[in-house]
């Protein structure tokens, strides 16, 4: 009965989003802190050591880390302002369950669990196991991303697990798999400023991942070229010294013309593609029509553009390439992001000092969550679920049968579309708002609705829980122990600052109760989260993401380590594919050719414009958390819809006005903010904001048929002016969906 | 240079000298005739008065090297200009009233600073104004106690010599009178309570108070309070134990606060008075036109406000006049700093430019 | 190692506004941020800048305060206004060639950028400086940003016929000893630089 108790603005009302802005203890700082607990940002996937200054269990404010290696003390507004989700007033401080035409009610955990427990029991025996899925999230520790998959395979014994990394990270590292063999920045961020030229492709790097910034520009400072693909001209495009507005959907252009020119120019190292790759001759033949004119007509830039390009990459002594969502959030989301690693490794820059290539990661533990087993097609260490000899040794570790082991089950966008088929009947979600981070969110709340049990398991009641029957009040990352692997592949500790308050419970300690109740309390019997580390390092030893030599000790003298780390004493990997020993079984990095074709929904007449999303620096994904720190709405209130004067003016639309963008989806009204740094033939709005004011009304949920990642950064929309909404959505605080 | 508007001659210290001994001067004569030629004058009194005259000397001159500071001139004399226009006397004397017990009495400009802070600040400022007005007629001899030739049980006051009237022992009029200082001493260590909790505890203004400026007046005040106060317990409580040694330690942190008056914090009791006179040309700056930024257009400060600073600032050597004849004045603070931002971006910028042949 | 000094570079900035939000955990102003951060002309480019207090050596703030209520410590920080002094006229706010004093109409008082006194007077480094991601606003010593920058830290000004010189740095071209303000019109750019250089529409121009 997944549906919501009673309208959205009474939630609102009693749940938040409100605004936290003053901190525990009030602004003027009258006695020293009795401690200060260093920990990490949990607002991207860079995890930006910073020390939380704590009073009488509370949270009161924060303190630099100068000596974390990583950001030297540098903070994003989200990191400064961090420390303002703890003791907020919409905190869940007990179990509540869904209560018809009333709202919530709180309940006591006995009950909850029994409630939960029962729906699993009642669901599986009637529809099938797999009829009960698990929806989890990559801003969890490493611990409790491994629990889930140890959760959804023993405990529910249902495939159906998927996260919502697969909204971020999957096509970057579908593409490193394929190309490298293994699926991680190659490079610690150390090696940015030993560049000579810097790539970045689809990363609006100051918003997005602003603590990069200061290595972006201190490469500049070392004489570093800087080259930016994206269709608008980001903060850091700005100073780039090649800035190519590329058309979304056309980075192939750019990528393939590049190597187009570099094999013609001869800016190709052909001793180690002789001696460490396979497969370029194939390569080759496929760029050979990707002159620099037919790349244009692809990328919608200039040839001199593309031209440049090669011209800076390709003679350079060292160079870095990296990329982010604005090339991988697509249908071919793995093909662009192998075109543009192919221009790595065909220039053999790779595994030294200052050549390399990163994925720059979005969500909190990104990089870790994606490998320790809550991926729909993986298990722990990043194993394959579908191996033989992967599944038995994993069996093995949890005592288990391999034969009870689920196989591949749906990945994100499938699950929900199963759902909505009335395939998946239950559903228990964590550390995901799916409602706002989905593409077509019509389509995800009507799914929602459709569930016969849905039980989250949060800290606030998300625009996602306030569908579910039951919700589970879990942790924030400073009340609780575990690690997280960063941007780098760096594996660091969070430590807890505080005890979650009330009645809320670490969130491990829920899922552990859960999977006792259902009888497999012997399996899920952990004094402490380290005691899942413990587990997780034996799981993951031998896999691909070895973590075997890591312990808690060890991560707390080092501030962090590298995996690979498979003994002890191993030092970790900082850098990979040193002396050009790649994944692959052959030890070669295997090229890609990559052929370019057409988005999904293209525009047309009748929706003329392209839409693209993404984010701005004072929001954090679907803004769960960051929707409610007064200090980060204010400085950006609302979604807004940046387009070029003369798309402007061809609508009547001016700057501040009301504006209706509309795909066959569904729409959104929100202001007009016309500016010139953007294509005129795209419009972008941020997607941080739910109900009438979210990007992803429009968005088009077509996926990579490799990564299953949806194509959140290209469908067409028409534009209109329109008034100001007046609804009671539209009245609601600007946080929580309204417009001003 | 731009002609002053309010001119001043001579050497600014002759000028404080003159105005601190017209101060010291009047005050002695102020004493000499308030106290009926001396006869009013308590002996026991003189080294107080003494150091009020030293006190007033310097006042004087503090007061006048202030005012010779160009921009405290052009306020000095445009706020009483402003004040005393005949078209809006009457509401300027309502509305100074209306200033005066805003933010003289209640002080809440201080009390939306910070709470304590206005506590602290308030009791500090009237126990002392009321310890003042008692003691400074006292010392001078221009208020005068007497008993009734006629009944011993009836005190009478005098003010200059002129009967003020009489109150009987043992009415609350009498103990409020001989004690009155017992109440600003409490007021005031109240206050200092307050002030010295703030400034053990507030890490803000922890680092930023300075022993000399912001302790050394609450402990010279505590001092004078607690002096003070033991006095009253030897007389009514120990027989006069200690009396002599008491008051003359009273006198010493007495004088010594007297002589601090004009250089430490203390001056700004008598500047702050400016803030009342600042109001009235705030208020006739709005009214009047205002001025544009030359940059955004849009208004930023009252032209009459920019028009003084520009003359003031002339005065002070400082010389924003630009080459291509417009003043950096009637730039707005946004755009002074918008174009701060484009001037040395674009330094890099055409650097880089040239660098790479597209300049 | 000479002592740290502030070293602004406005060209690095990309407008996250952490320095904002961390200059109001400054405990002497706690709460309330002194920072500016200025979009310049959103419409035509994503340019943005901070400002800080540049903390001059003959601060013409001070010069211009009817109320003598601005100070500068020993190690040449000029603090905010003396709260007892200052009586809100803003000459200081109208005066400062760098834009930076601000008129609290509250406290009618005047506040300003202080370096974070409460921590760099103990060795500390400001709060925007140390979160800064952009390192448009460092604080560190001489040697250090001479060993990292392309250009030249300098602190010498002039704006019409007024030089003023400051304690805090701006990062320049080598060649450049001063600078030297001219007034950029809006909607114009840099005499130095040519027209409507972040049009994206312009640089797309024959593409159909």
């Amino acid at each position: 009965m997944a549906k919501l108790p009673v309208e959205a603005p009474e939630l609102v009302r009693v749940f938040g989003p409100t605004l936290h802005r003053v901190p525990a203890g009030g602004w003027s700082r009258t006695t020293e802190d009795e401690k200060l607990v260093k920990t990490h940002c949990c607002f991207c996937g860079q995890q930006c050591g910073i020390q939380l200054r704590v009073q009488d269990n509370k949270v009161v404010g924060f303190e630099p880390w100068e000596d974390f290696p990583f950001n030297r003390g540098k903070l994003c507004p989200k990191g400064v302002k961090r420390y303002m989700q703890a003791e907020h007033p919409d905190r869940l401080k007990h179990p509540i369950q869904r209560v018809e035409g009333a709202g919530f009610e709180a309940i006591s955990w006995d009950f909850a669990m029994q409630r939960v427990v029962g729906e699993i029991q009642r669901i599986q025996s009637t529809y099938g196991k797999d009829a009960f899925a698990v929806l989890t999230g990559a801003s969890l520790t490493n611990e409790k991303a491994y629990l889930m998959g140890k959760f959804a395979r023993v405990a529910l014994q249902t495939a159906n697990i998927d996260y919502n990394g697969r909204l971020c990270m999957v096509s970057a590292g579908a593409a490193s798999k394929k190309v490298f063999g293994m699926d991680r920045s190659a490079n610690p961020w150390s090696d940015i400023p030993k560049a000579k030229v810097i790539l970045a492709a689809g990363a609006n790097i100051a918003e997005c991942a602003p603590i990069t910034t200061d290595y972006i520009w201190q490469a500049r400072e070392n004489g570093a070229k800087l080259i930016i693909l994206d269709p608008r001209m980001t903060p850091i495009a700005r100073n780039a010294d090649l800035f190519i507005p590329v058309r979304p959907g056309g980075d192939i252009g750019v990528f393939n013309g590049m190597l187009h020119i570099l094999i013609e120019r001869g800016w190709i190292d052909r001793k180690f593609i002789e001696e460490h790759t396979t497969g370029f001759d194939q390569l080759a033949e496929s760029v050979k029509k990707y002159t620099p004119e037919y790349s244009s007509k692809i990328a919608g830039v200039p040839a001199e553009m593309i031209v440049k390009a090669a011209e800076l990459w390709g003679p350079a002594p060292t160079s870095f390439l990296m990329h982010a969502r604005g090339i991988e959030h697509h249908t071919k989301g793995v093909d662009n992001c192998m075109a543009a690693i192919n221009l790595v490794v065909a220039t053999g820059r790779i595994g030294r000092e200052g050549c390399g290539y990163a994925m720059i990661t979005g969500q909190g533990n990104g990089q870790g969550g994606r490998e320790q087993g809550q991926k729909c097609d993986q298990l722990p260490g990043s194993r394959d679920i579908s191996n033989p000899e992967h599944r038995k040794y994993i069996a093995g570790v949890w005592g288990v049968e391999e034969a009870s082991l689920p196989q591949k089950g749906l990945s994100a966008i499938p699950l929900v579309e199963a759902i909505h088929a009335g395939k998946i009947k239950g559903l228990v979600s964590i550390c995901f708002n799916p409602v706002v981070s989905l593409p077509d969110a019509n389509f995800v709340r009507e799914a929602l609705e459709k569930l016969e049990f849905f039980t989250c398991i949060d800290f606030f009641l998300s625009e996602t829980a306030r569908y579910a029957d039951v919700v589970l009040a879990g942790s924030l990352m400073e009340e609780d122990e575990g690690t997280t692997t960063n941007v780098e592949g760096r594996v660091i500790r969070h430590r807890k600052a505080v005890t979650p308050p009330v009645e809320a419970r670490e969130d491990w300690k829920i899922i552990c109760e859960i999977a006792g109740r259902l009888g497999y309390a012997d399996k899920f019997s952990y004094p402490s989260s380290k005691e899942i580390f413990e587990e997780l390092r034996i799981a993951s030893k031998g896999g691909v993401s070895d973590y075997y030599g890591m312990t808690w000790d060890r991560l707390d003298e080092s501030n962090g380590l590298f995996w690979p780390c498979p003994e002890v004493g191993h030092p970790g990997t900082p850098r990979l594919y040193e002396n050009g020993k790649f994944g692959h079984p052959d030890g070669r990095a295997h090229f890609m050719p990559v052929e370019w074709r057409p988005s999904d929904e293209m525009p047309d007449e009748e929706y003329p414009v392209i839409l693209t999303t993404g984010r701005v620096v004072s929001q954090f994904l679907s803004g769960t958390q960051t929707r409610r720190i007064g200090a980060l709405v204010d400085q950006t209130s609302q979604p807004f819809c940046e387009m070029h004067p003369r798309l402007a003016d061809k609508y009547g639309i001016g700057d501040g006005d009301f504006v209706k963008v509309e795909s066959r989806r569904g729409n959104v009204v929100v202001h007009a903010k016309v500016v010139k740094t953007i294509r005129p033939d795209t419009v972008f709005v941020p997607y941080h904001w739910p109900l009438d004011r979210s990007a992803n009304n429009c968005t088009n949920r077509a996926i990579d048929p490799v990564s299953n990642i949806p194509e959140f950064k290209i469908c067409a929309v028409r534009l209109s002016k329109a008034d100001q909404p007046t609804d009671s959505i539209a009245m609601l605080e600007v946080q929580a969906g309204g417009v001003r | 240079m731009q002609k002053q508007i309010f001119p001043s001659t001579g050497s600014d210290s002759a000028h404080a000298m003159t105005w601190g001994l017209i101060a010291a001067t009047s005050l002695v004569i102020g004493i000499f005739i308030g106290s009926r030629e001396l006869r009013d004058f308590d002996p026991a009194l003189v080294s107080y008065a003494g150091a009020c005259v030293f006190s007033a000397f310097g006042l004087g001159y503090r007061y006048a090297m202030w005012l010779r500071r160009p921009p405290t001139r052009l306020y000095w004399y445009r706020g009483w200009h402003i004040f005393l226009d005949r078209k809006h006397f009457t509401q300027s004397v309502l509305h100074l009233g209306r200033i005066f017990w805003n933010n003289i009495f209640l002080q809440r400009f201080i009390e939306r600073r910070s709470h304590k802070r206005w506590i602290a600040h308030w009791f500090l400022a009237w126990g002392c104004l009321l310890a003042g007005a008692v003691t400074f007629p006292l010392s001078f001899g221009w208020v005068r106690f007497e008993t009734a030739i006629d009944n011993q049980q009836v005190y009478r006051a005098f003010m200059f010599g002129i009967p003020l009237g009489s109150f009987r022992l043992g009415t609350w009029i009498a103990e409020l009178t001989f004690n009155i200082l017992d109440v600003a001493a409490v007021m005031v260590l109240i206050g200092v309570f307050f002030a010295l909790w703030r400034r053990g505890r507030d890490h803000g203004a922890m680092s930023v108070q300075q022993f000399s400026n912001d302790l050394t007046p609450l402990i010279m005040l505590f001092a004078i309070c607690v002096t003070g106060l033991f006095l009253t317990v030897s007389t009514h409580l120990m027989h006069g134990l200690h009396y002599i040694f008491l008051s003359q330690l009273h006198a010493i942190t007495v004088i010594l606060t007297l002589l601090y008056l004009p250089f430490g914090k203390f001056f700004h009791i008598f500047q702050r008075p400016a803030q009342l006179g600042l109001d009235f040309y705030k208020r006739a700056g709005a009214v009047g036109p205002q001025a544009k930024c030359s940059r955004c257009g849009l208004e930023f400060g009252s032209a009459l406000q920019i028009n003084d600073l520009k003359a003031v600032q002339s005065e002070l050597q400082i010389r924003f006049q630009m080459t291509d004849g417009s003043h950096y004045q009637d730039v707005c603070p946004q755009c002074r700093r918008k174009n701060l931002a484009l001037a040395q971006d674009a330094l890099w910028r055409s650097t880089d430019m040239s660098k790479r042949g597209l300049l | 190692m000479s002592e740290a000094a502030f070293f602004i570079d406005y060209s690095r900035c990309i407008g996250c506004e952490a320095c904002v939000n961390a200059c109001a955990e400054c405990d002497t102003h706690r709460g309330t941020s002194m920072i500016h951060l200025e979009t310049i002309e959103r419409r035509e480019s994503v340019q943005t800048a901070p400002q800080i207090c540049m903390h001059c050596e003959d601060p013409i703030c001070a010069q211009v305060c009817p109320a003598d209520a601005i100070k500068k410590t020993p190690d040449g920080v000029v603090q905010s206004s003396l709260k007892p002094r200052c009586i809100g006229c803003s000459n200081c706010v109208l005066s400062c060639p760098f834009g930076v004093p601000k008129y609290m109409s509250g406290i009618d008082q005047m506040m300003k950028c202080d370096m974070c006194y409460d921590r760099s007077s103990v060795g500390k480094k400001p709060m925007c400086a140390t979160v800064c991601p952009s390192g448009a606003l460092t604080y560190t010593s001489m040697e250090e940003i001479q060993r990292t920058r392309q250009g030249i830290p300098v602190n010498s000004w002039k704006f019409g016929a007024e030089e003023v010189k400051t304690k805090v740095y701006v990062m320049v071209p080598r060649e450049v000893t001063r600078v030297e303000i001219e007034l950029v019109q809006i909607h114009t750019t840099p005499s130095a630089l040519p027209n409507d250089p972040y049009d994206v529409a312009l640089m797309l121009e024959g593409m159909e």
